[in-house]
């Protein structure tokens, strides 16, 4: 049946587009009403943008763009960008994850004073990293980052009379500067190695760089950091504790699981298009092994650093390294043995159901700081009397990350665990259920605080903010109804991790 | 049209839902639930009896129903085997369960207990479970259903769970037996493991499996097949000898006595301590490969049966007498099919189920006649007093006694006879034929002194001068049972049928698949595997009618010395002449004793030492390797400085290591 309406081929990237489309109504609606307080209508239309999005990544799904089998995928401008199956995945995650974030920060960011520059901020963010979901080349690679990173530094910082707010966006920053700094390099060693920046270009010229292993080498190293750098990972990671406990809590949901998704199918799709491992192991560059001793340090240190602390927002930024780790596992099994498509298809389904178990247990954090209940887990103690619908929802969140089932943090898990079994990588294997082990302790730490212990100081009765509500049920629901929806999940990241892996 | 086996399932679930009706609604109900559990037991009865003559119409049955975990090697089911076998005991079963329950009414009802509802639902739970168990189609299964019937003993015994000695007798007969049942489900890992299938029956059967590995001269496990399939019938033993009490777990059978006597009635005859003497029977293709394992059961068997009847002799509470008598009797049945008379076992199974289910609720009748008294020495006259009581008890003690022609005699005759010929060619199983025959004696006298104490002489106390009445739901299942003790015999008159040469052993005929059966399950099968010659005292006839004439001699020997003891208006405790003897048997040979000290003296400190290794090295390693995250996470805490331009050499060092690592496996620098 011929389609009702035939689109031109860039409106593949609708989804961006529509991300994009809404930062600048803001701008527009900022620009009429300046020094707006309507929040009603700002986070409406950036909500109704992220769902747009949202939507329209899901239908491209169920309709078949991307399946080779079906539309095919898309590449747009001579290969820079493309659709496939993988990029619509992660648009869906970035969608979703903004969606939730806005309708928080409507009840978080009352009265707060720039809050069309807020949801605009925010929106170009989605823009960048949705953008960078489609990046098939070093350039837009590198433009999309950028387009991410700039407004998260100040979205970080946007609580300008918050020491730590600031202090966060600086240190954010300045890392951030290092970071691109390095990854930039990196870019153009490849590129000097190869004569190339188009992902699937380099892979084919890669025998010219028989002679310059050295040179392509450091450049893949760099470029590991600049990724490192945006997924959080040990040693780039120094930014991510900082930034996500002084950032104002929906910002830190919004960086520690869009933003890290987006950092991830940037890496998953250099790798494993322009780098073939056959090829690189060929040439002396083994990239996996530096993706096994991060995977395994990044899980180690963000859970060891995690297990002591007093404040939550600071355990969950931790945390959030961790689980940086349990996907780098996706890149370090592209061993070329096993089957690879597993092993990225299980790093791409933590990173959705991380997607909704991070964010709402950062939205919960949100809520317990539009309640001023305090900041560490003492504080938190009893919750659940006065919250016990919030409180139960991040039950669920904590026991998902820690990898208990049923919940969809146990299955992704499950899956790293056997693709990294199936790929040899017996001591990545220990390492994730050493530290999946230890996480349980400090997860359930806050578990206990909530429901088992007295609150330490007399509580008045808490308001029930519906915003923040509302996003918080509607992870908590997804974290648990993924289960039942796994089987289309993990087909859907298996396919698209197939399409990508060569 | 419908056929019996459909329905098949239904035999044990119809008392699965008295169960469950009588533990929901059993408060609300006329007689609290107790006709629920008529109604459904009467049921399986008529269930039972449908699918007995369809079996006899030459239709056996054996399906899977429900397969609950498969596996690449072997897969787990439920199933139904209804053989010759199984048909038989399911009758038995749903009778005595019904009788059973019918008594109960003026048991329990009329003597205004309390907890009823909890009584009739644990009596619906616990037919199910043996019914379940008896027409279980592979090992798995009879053992789950086999450790719910001990569950439900469990229950049972303890019912009176307010009193001092029911609960710790409750205790005792589920941590002995479970004792046992250890080593029979270390038996079916053992024979899933070796033969990868557990159905007891079909091609796909381990005794067959196991047939073919000792012919094959396979190695399994690095035993020859025959050893180790006397090493797993051996472990499944293990469960056989805790649940039908042979020695040396025997022990918790008289204490189970603290339980109501119409649940004795059921777990003597039909139930728990059948369950081990019917699993030997229904995997006997299995222990026929194995001449040890059936040498053992038969010496077990013997033993028990003598050294149970001689503690039986000093009891003064009539419920211990028959519970050193159950002991016994079991004695028998694995004497007879330990020297591969399964018919002879079998045969004996099924009467003893009617006469000891009718010696207790005899009993039972007697404690409702003296105003729950069970001390012997305080009746006496009963006779007179309650003629139906007194005739059918009769019939069940001439029955057990073994006296021509009740039926005990001829299954007891039968074993005897098993056991005689093949003693002849084996004189090794003459010492376990001799501990049998002398067991007859005293099986006799013991009997006999119960029935003479209890009924005959003059009243010696108020309660026996002026006992209390008892109603038809008392003596219905008396006089049912006492008919069947007396005429159950017949369906397997083989002495009769040798002297005269008529076709008249039914059971026989029934077990050896005349009228249908599955392959490889009928006596015949079983005889040729059984690897024991038999020989005879001049002919076959000679030897039986030696054999019958020296057990009956015994037997009447026993009676008669307990006659001229016993059977006087004021009879006085004989056994006090035996002196230490009696102290010997009055201890019980100091079973309990040793079993104590078992447990005090070697179980406990071997506990006490793993639990000190528990808390100590395994506790210990897991709290070292806490102590030692939380010590490392503070350390790497702190290379969380706060300032930046740490952060910014930590990471280039970080990103320079890395990159010297890959370097030098990528070979960069050379």
């Amino acid at each position: 049946m011929a389609p009702l309406i035939e689109l031109h081929s860039w409106s593949a990237l609708a989804p961006t587009l529509i991300l994009a489309l809404t930062g600048l109504v803001l701008f527009v609606f900022d620009s009429i009403d300046p020094r707006s307080t309507n929040r009603s209508a700002l986070a409406g239309i950036s909500t109704a943008g992220a769902l747009a999005s949202l939507g329209v990544a899901v239908w491209y799904i169920v309709a078949g763009v991307g399946d080779p089998t079906r539309r095919g995928t898309f590449d747009l401008f001579g290969g820079q960008l493309i659709v496939d199956q993988m990029a619509l995945f992660f648009m869906v995650v970035v969608a979703v994850v903004t969606a939730m974030v806005s309708i928080a920060s409507y009840d978080y960011f009352l009265e707060h004073a720039y809050q069309a520059e807020y949801y605009s901020l925010m929106l170009l963010a989605a823009t960048g990293m949705s953008t960078m979901a489609a990046a098939n080349s070093l350039v837009t690679v590198f433009i999309a980052l950028e387009l991410a990173s700039l407004p998260s530094f100040a979205l970080v910082a946007i609580l300008k009379t918050n020491r730590g707010s600031v202090e966060a966006g600086l240190k954010y920053f300045l890392i951030g500067a290092l970071s691109s700094a390095i990854f930039v390099y990196g870019i153009s060693l490849v590129y000097g190695a190869t004569g190339y920046m188009q992902l699937e270009a380099i892979a084919q010229n890669l025998e010219g760089a028989e002679g310059f292993s050295g040179l392509l080498g450091l450049g893949v190293v760099m470029l590991i950091g600049g990724f490192a750098y945006k997924t959080a990972s040990v040693p780039f990671h120094f930014w991510a504790p900082e930034a996500y406990e002084g950032a104002p809590a929906p910002i830190s949901a919004f960086l520690s699981s869009a933003s890290k998704a987006a950092g991830f199918v940037i890496a998953f799709r250099v790798f494993a298009t322009a780098f073939p491992i056959e090829t690189m192991a060929d040439i002396g560059i083994d990239w996996t092994l530096a993706f096994v001793i991060l995977a395994i340090v990044t899980m180690t240190i963000g859970n060891f650093a995690a297990a002591t602390q007093e404040n939550v927002k600071r355990m969950l930024a931790y945390s959030s390294v961790g689980h940086a780790g349990y996907a780098l596992i996706g890149l370090a099994g592209l061993t070329g043995t096993g089957s690879n498509d597993v092993v990225l298809g299980a790093a791409m389904m933590h990173l959705l159901v991380y997607g909704f178990m991070n964010t709402g247990a950062f939205l919960f954090i949100a809520l317990a700081e539009y309640w001023g209940v305090g900041r560490t887990f003492e504080d938190y103690n009893g919750l659940a009397k006065q919250a016990p619908m919030a409180s139960a929802a991040m039950t669920i969140f904590m026991f998902s990350l820690a990898g208990i089932p049923p919940f969809g943090g146990f299955f992704s898990k499950y899956f790293l665990l056997t693709g990294a079994i199936d790929a040899g990588l017996l001591v990545v294997a220990v390492a994730l259920v050493v530290n999946s082990a230890l996480s349980l302790y400090y997860y359930s730490r806050l578990v206990k605080a909530l429901w088992i212990e007295e609150p330490v100081v007399e509580r008045d009765s808490l308001t029930q903010p519906t915003g923040l509500y509302v996003a918080i049920i509607f992870a908590a629901v997804m974290t648990v109804v993924i289960l039942p929806g796994f089987g289309p999940v993990a087909d859907t990241a298996i396919e698209a991790a197939a399409a990508v892996v060569p | 049209m419908a056929t019996a086996f459909e329905f098949a399932p239904a035999i044990a679930l119809f008392p699965l839902a008295a169960f469950v009706i009588a533990l929901v609604f059993g408060d609300y109900m006329p007689k609290k639930g107790a006709f629920a559990g008529i109604f459904a037991t009467a049921g399986s009865l008529l269930l039972s009896l449908w699918v007995l003559a369809t079996v006899a119409g030459g239709e056996p049955y054996n399906e899977q129903l429900y397969q609950w975990a498969i596996g690449d090697q072997i897969g787990f089911h439920f199933g139904i085997l209804l053989d010759p076998l199984s048909a038989l005991m399911l009758v038995i079963v749903s009778l005595i369960a019904l009788l059973v329950h019918i008594f109960s009414l003026g048991y329990m009802n009329a003597e205004g207990e309390t907890g009823l509802r909890r009584y009739y639902a644990e009596l619906g739970l616990f037919t199910f479970s043996m019914l379940a168990f008896v027409f279980a189609d592979n090992l798995l299964m009879a053992f789950m259903f086999f450790e719910l019937v001990g569950l439900c003993s469990y229950l049972l015994i303890g019912f009176w769970f307010r009193t001092e000695s029911a609960p710790s007798a409750a205790k005792k007969a589920f941590l002995v037996t479970r004792f046992g049942d250890y080593f029979f489900l270390v038996g079916v890992v053992a024979i899933a493991a070796t033969f990868g299938t557990l159905s007891f029956a079909g091609t796909e059967s381990f005794p067959t499996a196991a047939e073919a590995a000792i012919d094959n001269g396979e190695t399994l496990f690095g035993f020859d097949a025959e050893t180790w399939v006397t090493i797993t019938g051996l472990l499944v033993l293990g469960g056989v000898i805790g649940k039908s009490a042979q020695f040396p777990l025997h022990t918790w059978l008289p204490d189970a006595m603290e339980g109501p006597t119409t649940v004795s009635a059921l777990i003597h005859a039909a139930t728990m301590v059948a369950a081990g003497v019917y699993l030997v029977a229904r995997m006997f293709g299995f222990y026929a490969q194995s001449p040890t394992a059936l040498s053992i059961i038969a010496f077990v068997g013997g033993f028990t049966a003598l050294f149970a009847a001689t503690m039986g002799v000093v009891k003064d509470d009539i419920k211990q007498v028959l519970a050193y008598s159950t002991i016994s009797q079991y004695g028998y049945m694995m004497l007879g099919l330990g020297v591969g008379g399964y018919v002879a076992g079998v045969f004996h199974l099924m009467n003893h189920a009617f006469f000891k289910a009718l010696l207790f609720l005899g009993a039972g009748a007697v404690i409702i006649l003296m105003h729950h008294e069970q001390d012997m020495w305080k009746m006496g006259g009963l006779k007179d007093k309650a003629p139906v009581a007194y005739y059918t008890f009769l019939s069940g003690a001439l029955a057990l006694a073994g006296i021509v022609p009740f039926s005990g005699f001829w299954s007891k005759d039968e074993v005897l006879f098993d056991a005689l010929i093949v003693g002849l060619e084996q004189p090794l199983f003459l010492a376990a034929y001799a501990m049998g025959l002398i067991g007859v004696f005293f099986t006799g006298f013991y009997t006999f002194r119960m029935v003479f104490l209890t009924f005959h002489g003059e009243p010696r106390t108020d309660a026996a001068r002026d006992p209390h009445p008892i109603g038809w739901s008392v003596k219905v299942p008396l006089i049912v049972l006492g008919v069947l003790a007396l005429v159950a015999g017949v369906v397997n008159l083989a002495p009769i049928g040798k002297l005269t040469g008529a076709e008249i052993t039914f059971l026989e005929f029934w077990l050896d698949g005349e009228y249908g059966a599955i392959e490889g399950l009928t006596y015949h099968a079983y005889h040729e595997a059984v690897p024991f010659a038999e020989g005879y005292i001049g002919t076959e006839t000679v030897t039986m009618l030696v054999g019958a004439g020296l057990s009956l001699g015994l037997a009447l020997a026993g009676a008669g010395l307990a006659y001229s003891l016993y059977n006087v208006p004021e009879p006085v405790p004989h056994t006090e002449k035996l002196g230490s003897v009696r102290t010997l048997l009055r201890s019980n040979y100091y079973q309990d004793e040793y079993q104590v000290w078992l447990a005090e003296g070697l179980t406990l400190p071997l506990a006490r030492a793993a639990d000190r290794f528990d808390q100590g090295v395994i506790d210990g390693v897991v709290n070292g390797v806490s102590s030692v995250s939380l010590f490392g996470s503070g350390w790497i805490k702190r290379i969380q400085t706060g300032v930046v331009t740490n952060y910014a050499a930590l990471l280039v060092l970080g990103f320079i290591a890395l990159l010297v690592v890959l370097g030098l496996h990528g070979g960069w620098f050379a």
